[in-house]
């Protein structure tokens, strides 16, 4: 089963148009993209066992997948053994469903949360409110962006594109609406310390603590969780209740695989050696342990995973979400991650939106934005074939589009005629003589039929006044000219 | 998420002390480590001349990372109630140095009897109890309000500047994530070189236990965060300083 992944925030023309018109946007993803890209090159190069690591940490995730059922049943056995629960969540409505019987039972009411791609995939936010939860993220990027009600501009930086005076200013409002006192100014230790104050309230207050998960070993059935600023510690030790929701991808089979994988995640991501915090969790709090959640929760989540393995698609699934493929891609630096709509932005998001929420869900996304310049293949620590997956979508998007009769006979026609040299040379020359009614300054500007789909954003070279094959044949033997 | 760095502090100061390391090996160990954990803006003093000095250490550290409270408000520390620990009479030290001690220190066995530490994972606990409910409650947050908080580790990693941490009864989560600055005891002889090598003590616990921690934090320097505009700030959430004091007892 295809999974669900919440609908686009507007029309690809409207959100492309207004990331564009956005230049404090656009020059603050360019900045944080271009930093964290060095701070990648530069971390691998000062560690030199990082590069060896990782080519061990490829093996170790697609083998794991190769083995993913056994591996699940595997953890799911060794977390109960330590007091754990374990559910498996088909899609959406499952971890809602899920999240809200332990809420009830627990008659909780508020929720702190660390931040997780695999819950803003399910909208688990927007199911936990509708039914009545206060819900809190308390990465301070997600903090920022849940307040002013925005998706995330980059995964691993969420309100990148967030001036400081735009955050003092829903930090005020904030100040006013729970009645504390504001931030005296902008400044960043002011901001952060702000947030300090309201989000350690929020962590003390909180009935039920929800994380996502970096990795599971299946082992031992623990959790591996990652973070800078310690609100996944906060998330994972403070409130009775911890419920860690994980896609089933993130299982590995062992410490030593963990060993190789922990730390390319850093090193890819923001250049670090290893995460401020790494927590590693196995079931909840023991008898007589003085803190800890009494109750953990694993739920292993589908949405639309489980399809993908055996496919040629497979490997997109040992993705580690370390960003490195957006900091590179010239689509993402000059958009951001917002005008994907989607929660997965970048070269993956291209690739993971469609392939998560079913092929109709973001067709535009492979087919407008990449530019086929193979720079995330070459930032992926996972060796994941990005540029290649997002051409099969394209092409599988394509062929689907391409149902008139008429579209179809051209592209017939076209491929026929440029199978043979002589039909080849025949279109050149048709062309040369057709294009003199579009052109303007030397440059195809307003083409007639299908290419005009392609001159109505750009303008395109003309075609030459002579040919290789025209020149080839005039030249003087010996000669260049 | 995003982190950017900013350097802290190392003292070693004292003169002579880093030949007492012995071979060569343990004194790169040492100094690697101690130069990323300050490269991690943490705060770093080494102390290997035995019990007094790791202590004058401790008292030094308490005073550098912690802020006065105004009159008539002492500061607050929080401590693991390990037994390791026992030796360094950590309540005499901080109650002199005008420091309350909330808990741990006063905590003598800190398990309170209810469990084996070291015991094999049980079945699912029930709820606790509302005696010990209130009691975690309470001692939560005292934990919130404390100023400092005192652990050791059970490794450290010199190549990324990192501790581990591994919950037991009598070594909580909190002491080393709540107080305003958190400050770790490092033996020497427990740095390792790389993440794998200190994992391999992890799985040798897991050996000799029968299973892992509930919970194992590995920590490298203070809370940070770069999400206002890629500026780095510390302690967002975590201590806003981390200290480790290098030293024998
Ligand atoms: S696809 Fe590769 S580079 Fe992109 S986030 Fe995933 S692991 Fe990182």
């Amino acid at each position: 089963m295809p999974g669900v992944l919440p609908p686009a925030t507007a029309p690809w023309p409207e959100r492309r148009r207004r990331a564009l018109a956005d230049p404090t946007m656009r020059a603050a993803v360019a900045k944080t993209t271009r930093n964290l890209a060095q701070g990648k090159a530069s971390a691998y190069a000062s560690y030199p066992p990082g590069e060896a690591m990782r080519v061990r940490a490829v093996t170790a995730r697609r083998s794991a997948l190769a083995h993913i059922d056994a591996l699940l049943e595997e953890l799911t056995g060794n977390v109960e053994a330590h007091g754990g629960y374990v559910v498996r969540a088909a899609g959406p409505a499952d971890v809602g469903r899920y999240v809200l019987d332990i809420a009830r039972r627990r008659g909780a009411e508020r929720v702190v949360k660390s931040k997780s791609m695999a819950t803003e995939e399910i909208a688990l936010n927007e199911q936990l409110e509708a039914a009545g939860l206060r819900v809190r993220e308390t990465d301070l990027g997600e903090y920022i962006i849940q307040l002013a009600r925005e998706r995330p501009s980059h995964i691993l930086a969420p309100a990148a594109h967030k001036t400081r005076g735009q955050i003092e200013a829903l930090f005020e409002r904030e100040a006013a609406r729970t009645g504390v006192t504001p931030p005296t100014c902008d400044a960043t230790p002011e901001l952060t310390a702000f947030a300090r104050r309201q989000l350690r309230e929020e962590f003390l207050a909180a009935d039920v603590g929800i994380t996502g998960g970096n990795f599971l070993v299946a082992e031992t059935g623990t959790l591996v969780l990652i973070t800078n600023e310690g609100n996944g510690r906060m998330t994972t030790s403070l409130p009775p209740v911890h419920i860690a929701v994980v896609g089933i991808d993130k299982v590995v089979a062992t410490w030593a695989d963990l060993a190789v994988l922990l730390q390319q995640a850093p090193l890819s991501g923001t250049g670090q050696l290893i995460s401020t915090y790494t927590s590693f969790i196995t079931g909840p709090r023991r008898p007589g342990e003085l803190d800890g959640p009494e109750e953990f929760h694993l739920v292993l989540l589908d949405n639309g995973r489980h399809e993908l393995l055996g496919t040629e698609y497979e490997d997109v699934l040992t993705c580690i979400r370390c960003g490195a493929c957006l900091n590179v891609c010239p689509v993402f630096r000059t958009i951001g991650g917002q005008a994907y709509g989607s929660i997965y932005s970048g070269p993956i998001g291209v690739v993971l939106t469609p392939l998560l929420g079913g092929l109709d869900h973001a067709p535009e996304l492979p087919k407008s934005a990449c530019a086929m310049c193979h720079a995330c293949r070459d930032a992926c620590p996972m060796e994941i074939e990005l540029p290649r997956y997002i051409l099969k979508l394209r092409r599988t998007e394509i062929e689907k589009s391409m149902e008139p009769l008429t579209v179809r006979l051209t592209f017939e026609l076209w491929g026929r005629l440029w199978a043979s040299p002589a039909g080849y040379r025949w279109t050149a020359r048709l062309a040369r003589l057709g294009q003199r009614a579009f052109m303007r300054k030397g440059r195809l500007t307003k083409a007639p039929g299908l290419v005009g789909g392609w001159t109505a954003t750009r303008d395109s070279p003309p075609v030459a006044k002579e040919t290789f094959h025209e020149w080839w044949r005039r030249r003087k033997p010996g000669s260049l000219t | 998420m995003v982190a950017a760095a900013q350097a802290g502090v190392a003292h070693m100061s004292r003169t002579g002390v880093v030949d007492r390391l012995g071979q060569e090996g343990a004194r790169g160990l040492v100094q690697e480590f101690m130069n990323n954990w300050v490269a991690l803006s943490g705060d770093a003093w080494l102390a290997l001349g035995g019990v007094d000095d790791v202590r004058r250490a401790i008292a030094e550290a308490a005073g550098a990372m912690v802020a006065e409270r105004g009159p008539g408000s002492p500061r607050r520390v929080v401590a693991w109630a390990t037994e390791e620990l026992a030796p360094l009479d950590l309540p005499g030290l901080l109650t002199s140095l005008g420091f309350e001690c909330v808990w741990g220190t006063d905590w003598s066995g800190g398990a309170g009897g209810e469990g084996d530490p070291s015991a094999a994972p049980t079945a699912r606990p029930a709820d606790a109890p509302g005696a010990t409910a209130a009691a975690l409650w309470q001692r939560r947050n005292l934990a919130a309000t404390s100023d400092l908080g005192i652990t050791t580790c059970s490794w450290a990693v010199a190549e990324t500047g990192t501790i581990a941490l591994y919950a037991s009864p009598s070594a909580g989560r909190l002491p080393s994530l709540l107080p305003t600055a958190h400050v770790a005891l490092v033996r020497p002889s427990q740095i390792v070189r790389s993440i794998p090598d200190g994992l391999r003590l992890l799985a040798d616990h897991r050996a000799q236990r029968g299973g892992l921690p509930s919970a194992v934090n590995l920590v490298s320097g203070p809370s940070r965060t770069g999400d206002i505009e890629g500026d780095f700030a510390v302690g967002v959430h975590g201590p806003r300083r981390a200290g480790v004091i290098i030293g024998e007892w």
